[in-house]
């Protein structure tokens, strides 16, 4: 930038307004992302912990969450495990599969790379409604089990609950994750690999000694992005396991708004769970920094 | 070769996409195709002449399934067009099913009002009655408009005048009724309960087979709950005139209580239509549906025609949906054309009863005339019109319900221990 600048600027006379040019010009190009950033992501960021704090009578005051505590402490339990529980899953699956396609070189290899991106593409909501009828009671999944033998339709597997969700959390992360993860380790060059087979590693040894510790940073970024979501899924949840209880707090912020308007309990729910993912976005925000440094 | 393969990966995305979509019935709905509103290109000389005659964008804004925005879209834009007034186009927004729905459309008036808004965007709105408990509390959101209207006579329901304590009347027309009831499998419930109280028994006994959606996945099971405290305490008429008596609160312990252990022989289901799948797939063999969507699944084949209707004693609530045309519409005359046009008897009778199985918004005894004999019958067969009378409630005053829905959260659930 400030080379194109600094050409511009060769003129005697102009040095002046060439270099005040240089300065301005970077920061009005930011402007605009900046201030939508600002308007649209940092103000009702800190405007919704600002609000959990409010009630209508008491002006500043505890209340809210006192509120979340007594009702819904359960069910900020039961996310947490929920979001750890699939994303420990699909980070083993994942790596699995990039495993996989990294160093298997053929037909099938091929067609695994392509078919397990398909889940990406599917929103959240499409996902929720074919597990509502791939997972129920009588659904494809217990008359599939049943017709070979494994269940009886009269006693089927109950899957409306946490393995359902997990399960369908899995089915949606995992692709999403191993897009990642394939990235980093398509990174690693292969006289590594070849270095380790040729001192009688087998494939568990390339996993954990070669391919997992050289792509830990990449592996890192799939486990926040992943989780983050799985914490702030509102549709799944609500058409999976809707008023069972316990639910998932993001059901819990919208039957807070929905029936009683109030917004104080749902921010100090939202407030809840922006700490449940706080501590990987600080892992993340420490890494893309560092990583930008020494990048540079 | 790299944009060759994501090319193709998209399409096959795409399409996979369209498959799940249409393999869902309630998406099939909501692949609506939008009103297209075709501009006629009129002459300068032409609208010096007859300014009159300028067509007119009427917004209508609507909560609810998606059902209600097809209606609009797909049936009354081109009927009033082409009945009433062919200088209107009608616009459909479509806010959401449930109370969250309504609560966007009081969001959007709200704001006009505080942003001081003289004409605002929304000419006419169809909402639920808590939405009139919040309205009603700002005294310039609404128009008091039903009285302007031909239709206002046929006008008849007690929540035409009051809507959960609020005084509604003028502000409010009635466009249907619902109402929510026991759906069970005839095959497997010979002798179906004819009251709370039997149906206690008959969960005790078949534990597992009657399923309902909890308080937080939708309206069929928070109607199941009230109902349930309506028996417990016999305090109806009490939560639904009031007025507010928060010592009411304490005394549903006990019938709460009595829930929880209730709950423990119940399966719970995803929502008001995940109620509806399960009783088709053989999974449970009764729970509490609305009576609308019942009857709309049954004729569209996606319900084992074994499965009726019981609405046991004392009773269980229902509601009516609204209409409502806000202080700074910017097309008044024409929404309230709409009103009109929508109450009246005709459209009562052919659309409301016999399209979607709805009770009527004005009295029934205008109605019989413009609907098909068939689908009356249709409509009161299980619940014939003395025990709609008798055992159709209404939703408890604001401030019961939100402090019902506490408590079971409480009592129930249990909450944070």
């Amino acid at each position: 930038m400030s080379s194109a600048a600094e050409t511009k600027s060769e003129l005697p006379g102009q040095q002046e307004k060439g270099e005040r040019f240089a300065w301005t010009f970077p920061l009005a190009l930011l402007l605009p992302a900046t201030v939508l950033m600002l308007v649209l992501y940092a103000w009702p960021f800190v405007a919704s912990i600002y609000r959990s704090f409010l009630t209508t009578e008491e002006g500043l005051t505890l209340a809210n969450y006192q509120k979340a505590y007594e009702l819904y402490f359960r069910d900020v339990l039961f996310t947490l495990e929920v979001a750890i529980l699939s994303t420990a899953i699909a980070a083993v699956l994942s790596i699995a599969i990039s495993t996989y396609v990294r160093l298997a070189n053929n037909r099938i290899s091929r067609y695994v790379g392509f078919l397990y991106r398909l889940p990406i593409f599917i929103p959240f909501v499409v996902v929720g409604q074919m597990m509502r009828t791939f997972l129920a009671p009588h659904g494809l999944l217990n008359v599939f089990l049943a017709q070979v033998g494994l269940v009886d339709l009269n006693a089927p597997l109950q899957l409306f609950n946490i393995y359902g969700l997990v399960l369908s959390f899995v089915w949606k992360q995992a692709p999403f994750m191993t897009l990642i993860i394939l990235g980093g380790f398509q990174m690693i060059d292969d006289a590594y690999i070849e270095a380790a087979r040729s001192v009688g590693a087998n494939i568990y040894h390339i996993i954990v000694k070669v391919l997992v510790p050289m792509s830990r940073a990449t592996i890192a970024v799939a486990v926040i992005l992943a989780f983050t979501s799985t914490v702030g899924t509102f549709t799944l949840p609500f058409m999976l396991i809707g008023g069972k209880v316990p639910t998932t707090v993001t059901v819990d912020i919208a039957h807070r708004v929905t029936y009683f308007g109030d917004y104080g309990v749902a921010n100090a729910l939202g407030t809840l769970s922006y700490l449940m993912v706080l501590v990987t976005a600080i892992y993340y925000l420490r890494y893309s920094v560092r990583k930008g440094i020494y990048e540079a | 070769m790299n944009i060759y393969k994501y090319g193709t990966l998209l399409v096959t995305a795409i399409i996979l996409s369209v498959l799940a979509l249409a393999c869902q019935p309630v998406a099939v709905q909501q692949t609506v195709v939008e009103t297209v509103v075709v501009k006629e290109t009129v002459e300068v000389e032409k609208v010096v002449e007859v300014p009159a005659e300028e067509e007119v964008e009427l917004v209508y804004m609507t909560a609810g399934d998606v059902n209600m925005l097809a209606l609009a879209q797909n049936l009354l834009a081109a009927t009033f067009k082409e009945d009433v007034n062919p200088n209107v186009n009608l616009r459909s927004i479509h806010t959401g099913p449930g109370e969250a729905g309504s609560r966007l459309i009081f969001e959007k008036l709200m704001a006009d009002k505080e942003a001081g808004r003289e004409v605002g965007d929304v000419d006419v709105a169809m909402v639920h009655q808590q939405f009139m408990t919040w309205a009603m509390e700002q005294d310039d959101l609404l128009l008091k408009y039903a009285p302007n209207l031909d239709t206002f006579q046929y006008v008849t329901a007690a929540d035409a005048k009051n809507a959960l304590g609020a005084d509604v009347d003028g502000y409010v027309m009635p466009m249907f009724h619902s109402q929510t009831a026991i759906a069970y499998n005839s095959d497997i419930v010979t002798d179906p309960p004819e009251s709370y109280d039997e149906l206690v028994t008959w969960v005790e006994e078949n534990p597992g087979m009657f399923g309902y959606n909890g308080i937080k996945g939708g309206m069929s099971g928070v109607s199941f709950t009230v109902g349930w405290l309506y028996w417990k305490t016999g305090n109806y008429d009490k939560y639904a005139a009031g007025p507010f008596d928060e010592a009411e609160i304490e005394t549903w312990t006990p019938a709460l209580e009595d829930m929880k252990k209730f709950n423990e022989n119940v399966t719970f289901t995803a929502g008001n239509v995940g109620t509806l799948d399960s009783l088709n797939r053989g999974e449970i063999a009764m729970g509490p549906v609305w009576v609308d969507m019942f009857y709309t699944f049954m004729q569209e084949g996606k319900l084992d025609p074994k499965i009726k209707l019981k609405l046991i004693d004392p009773g269980m609530p229902g509601q009516p949906m609204y209409f409502v045309i806000p202080a700074n519409a910017p097309h008044p005359e024409e929404a309230e054309q709409f009103v009109e046009y929508v109450t009246s008897p005709k459209i009562q009778g052919e659309v409301v009863i016999d399209r979607y199985n709805w009770y009527p918004g004005i009295d029934g005894s205008f109605v019989a005339d413009s609907a098909p004999p068939e689908a009356f019958e249709r409509l009161f067969q299980d619940i014939p019109p003395e025990t709609l009378a008798e055992r159709g409630k209404s939703f408890p005053l604001a401030d019961y319900f939100t402090a019902m829905l506490e408590a079971y959260e409480r009592v129930v659930i249990g909450g944070g221990n």
